[in-house]
């Protein structure tokens, strides 16, 4: 199974094989994770940005909204051994990799997660808008609960104020 | 490519055994500024820089048996004072004539009134940043330890706190982004430990035919209703939820995140009545972002002292799930 959601990956597969991993994926279980830690391996390879939050909710999405993304026809030549190789050479380093990224992280999760984080927290860039109207409103309703105040006492509240006079001399 | 794996297989045991210990003394540095901020009575003049603009703030704060009072009276462009005393902050705008109120909500149990920081939460912030002792530099004349928290994402931001010596007052704190430039610094220009007057806390204007805007806090269960984050942000743990009043918005309601450092609000608050349409996207001002998007015929604000990013992936994970009956 593990064999077939790589070839999956490398787009080996033809159309109704394709069809039938992805519906293994769907229904979830070890297809799935299986699915998941792949393509975590891979992206790592690659450097690319990864690991994030939704990661594999999204890729799951995206992958019955378009089935044709699985099949890049120009990876094709290097891309199995290449993964093989990696998949092997790194196999301990994927259940370390799955546990960071899926295992659920409670309060105490320990600081190391941390150091996995770098590579992941872009998001799509974000449109830039006017602050609301009600901005120094909501800063002031934040501000009360911010764990500053109790190293900073008042101070952190002038920005919270600091943005209304701007706002009242535009 | 072999070579790359066997890398990242190393790279990735490496961060499991640096699980240092924080430098001790750094610690107790931390320890100190926070009880100065509680104990101590003080007067002085601090200017606040947020990139390109700075405003320049008196703040008194006076600790006897009574309690404690605190009093921020900003001095540049539009005039407005801020009062706390143990459980209310009041914003006082003499421009509009309005008195803001945020009264706590009695939600924490024995622990009333705003948030402090236990001595085990300030161990716990060694998860999510490095911290050390930097050189002793003067601010307003009185020499200063500095201490480092460096993240250890870009989840968060970075500090480097200047302590007083002798008191533990923090004379100087910056914010640092992710490339190390201050985007945010608040430093004290002078600096006086000792008690004041009580008068001289009193709100400078008479304030009886203001118009009070009450916050009107109180505990709510957000979860239960069907709000939360389909992931959340690592080592950003929720901390309270509440209903309240924001400005002149019906109820609305907040959601606190932080990871004991950094806190991030998340508000919500229904679209019927409102006259503008949302408009999706960031704001910034300093080292504050502002992310508003709709989510199930909702204005979502979130609003939170961290990057860009971070602000932006809690706003995104933000969902509605209709609860079951």
């Amino acid at each position: 199974m593990k064999d077939r959601i790589s070839q999956l990956m490398d787009g080996e597969l033809d159309e109704r094989a394709a069809a039938e991993q992805i519906a293994a994926c769907g229904r979830g279980g070890e297809a799935l994770e299986t699915w998941r830690t792949y393509h975590l391996i891979s992206d790592a390879m690659r450097d690319t940005r990864v690991l994030s939050a939704g990661f594999s909710a999204s890729v799951v999405a995206r992958l019955e909204a378009e089935p044709t993304v699985l099949a890049p026809q120009r990876r094709r030549a290097e891309s199995r051994t290449r993964f093989a190789l990696s998949a092997a050479a790194s196999f301990a380093a994927v259940g370390l990799v799955g546990w960071l990224a899926f295992a659920p992280q409670p309060g105490n999760a320990p600081a190391q997660i941390a150091e996995v984080q770098k590579v992941n927290i872009q998001e799509t860039a974000p449109v830039l808008v006017p602050p609301p109207s009600a901005a120094n409103d909501y800063l002031l309703a934040h501000q009360g609960f911010s764990p500053r105040v109790s190293f900073q006492g008042m101070a952190p509240y002038v920005r919270t104020v600091s943005a209304k006079g701007r706002e009242t001399r535009k | 490519m072999l070579g790359r794996a066997l890398g990242l297989s190393a790279l990735l045991c490496a961060g499991l055994a640096q699980a240092q210990p924080q430098s001790a003394e750094a610690l107790t540095w931390l320890r100190k500024i926070h009880d100065a901020t509680r104990k101590l009575s003080y007067s002085g003049t601090f200017v606040y820089r947020d990139g390109s603009r700075s405003e320049t703030s008196r703040i008194t704060r006076l600790v006897d048996a009574t309690g404690s009072i605190e009093k921020v009276e900003v001095m540049d462009g539009v005039p407005r004072e801020i009062i706390r005393t143990r459980d209310t902050v009041r914003c006082y705008l003499p421009d509009a004539r309005v008195v803001k109120v945020e009264r706590q909500a009695d939600h924490r149990g024995a622990e009333r009134g705003f948030p402090a920081l236990l001595p085990e939460r300030i161990s716990a912030l060694a998860r999510h940043y490095d911290i050390s002792l930097g050189e002793v530099e003067r601010v307003a004349g009185l020499d200063c330890q500095i201490v480092k928290l460096s993240p250890k994402d870009e989840l968060r931001y970075g500090h480097m706190l200047y302590a007083d010596m002798k008191t533990g007052m923090l004379l100087k704190a910056e914010t640092l982004d992710a490339k190390g430039e201050v985007i945010e610094q608040f430093t004290f220009t002078e600096f006086r430990v000792g008690a004041v007057p009580r008068e001289r806390l009193k709100p400078r204007h008479a304030t009886q035919a203001w118009r009070v805007e009450e916050s009107g806090a109180t505990p709510a269960n957000l979860a239960a209703a069907g709000w939360g984050l389909s992931s959340e942000l690592p080592g950003f743990r929720k901390v309270t939820e509440l209903r309240r009043r924001v400005g002149e918005a019906g109820s609305v309601g907040q959601v606190v995140y932080s990871d004991g450092l950094a806190a991030v609000s998340v508000f919500i608050e229904p679209l019927e009545g409102r006259r503008d349409p949302v408009r999706t996207g960031l704001a910034g001002v300093g080292a504050i972002h502002i992310y508003t998007r709709e989510v199930a015929r909702h204005m979502v604000t979130v609003v939170g002292e961290a990057p860009a990013a971070s602000v932006q992936r809690i706003a995104n994970a933000v969902e509605f799930r209709r609860p079951q009956q």
